[in-house]
């Protein structure tokens, strides 16, 4: 194991968590979309985390070896429909006159933001706490 | 005879620093009956040959954690250890040399 | 007579190929946000090998006492490493990106930390080895 291996580990989990505030950032400002990408109501997304080990190459885990990353493996969408809104005169009405809007419950995506957040918040606690450790072990020569 | 000796060796080699000018009680009481002085003479370099032996072992241990280091893999506060400890007993080293030193100056300056 | 020995010298390189490093990770993150930019990095055990290499194949006597790295016009024949030699190598993209740019930014600052932390470390313990010598060599005053 490395002496600065936690270093990496806690900078693959701010990296996943970044992906996962900018997924649900993005379900969020498109919680009203009806014409996506595809020309479908939008479809939120989320994450897959997956372990990591970190060493030579980022690859499947294996586990009791060494100290496991984390990564996004894929981001799934969701395709399940929101809810239907009768209103004719909408651009994006179907033929019997309801809009489909995106299923996406704002309040779930904010505490999905809120906990990435904060997870965000304690990887960082962690690299200031290992970069004190060494610079401490460092001191030992002052 | 073996095993006083031995037990001897295994207290010393707990500190090297204190190596240094100690009598190796069994070895001495084995020889000291024949011929004192040739003993005493014999002890005391052997020990300071042996503690000059210590301190370069550790200069080298300090230099292998060094490598390490600079090779990227190296253990930070292992190293740090390492030099402090090589450190340390350099400064030993010199204190005792400058005090033979000071010593055999003495010495030579009372005449005969 | 040699009054270095060969670990210094090699502390030396790698706090010369430290620094080399951390100016190429600065770059990446400089250029996160830049389309297409593709991210590199420095293969910090590859380029201390292809230094002891050189000085093995230079009659393994003893490395280059003035540093050659990165300096203009640095060439081979003194037994150091040219710049351009370093096995500088693109970082595997983490996952899809919108615009070809797959900076890593959080992992380029665990990254420059660990290399900040790295060159501490090489520069303590070179320090460390000269204060030995200056020690032993002011007949123990300093």
């Amino acid at each position: 194991m490395d002496f600065l291996t936690a270093l990496h580990v806690s900078g693959s989990a701010l990296s996943a968590e970044r992906t996962r505030v900018n997924l649900a950032s993005s379900n969020l400002a498109n919680a009203e979309t009806t014409r996506g990408p595809n020309g479908k109501p939008y479809q939120r997304l989320d994450p897959v985390f997956e372990s990591m080990r970190i060493g030579a190459q980022d690859e499947a885990p294996t586990v009791g070896q060494s100290p496991l990353g984390v990564r996004v493996s894929q981001i799934v969408s969701d395709p399940s429909q929101g809810k239907k809104v009768y209103s004719p005169g909408h651009p994006d009405a179907d033929a019997d006159g309801f809009v489909t809007f995106p299923k996406v419950n704002p309040i779930s995506e904010i505490v999905n933001l809120l906990s990435a957040s904060r997870a965000f918040e304690a990887n960082a606690t962690a690299v200031e706490t290992l970069k004190q450790m060494a610079s401490r072990g460092l001191d030992i020569t002052k | 005879m073996n095993l006083r000796i031995d037990s001897g060796q295994a207290s010393i080699d707990t500190s090297s620093a204190s190596r240094i000018g100690q009598i190796d009680r069994p070895d001495r009481s084995d020889r000291s009956i024949a011929n004192p002085d040739a003993a005493t003479a014999g002890q005391f370099s052997g020990e300071l040959g042996k503690a000059i032996g210590e301190i370069d072992k550790l200069q080298v241990a300090a230099d292998t954690q060094a490598d390490a280091v600079a090779h990227g893999a190296g253990n930070i506060h292992e190293m740090a250890l390492a030099l402090e400890k090589a450190d340390v007993a350099m400064r030993l080293a010199m204190r005792v040399r400058n005090k033979l030193v000071d010593t055999y100056n003495e010495i030579m300056r009372m005449g005969i | 007579m040699k009054i270095f020995d060969s670990t210094l010298a090699r502390l030396e390189r790698s706090l010369d190929v430290r620094l080399v490093r951390e100016n190429v990770l600065a770059a990446d993150v400089a250029n996160v946000d830049t389309p297409n930019f593709k991210p590199k990095d420095v293969d910090f055990a590859a380029t201390m090998a292809a230094i002891e290499g050189t000085a093995q194949s230079s009659g393994g006597v003893s490395l280059p006492t003035e540093p050659t790295l990165g300096t203009a016009g640095s060439d081979t024949a003194s037994g150091g490493i040219a710049a351009r030699d370093l096995p500088i190598v693109d970082v595997p993209a983490g996952g899809a990106s919108f615009d070809g740019n797959t900076v890593d930014l959080d992992r380029t600052m665990v990254s420059m930390a660990e290399n900040a932390l790295q060159y501490g470390a090489s520069a303590r313990a070179a320090g460390k080895k000269l204060a030995i010598l200056k020690y032993v060599a002011s007949d123990g005053n300093a």
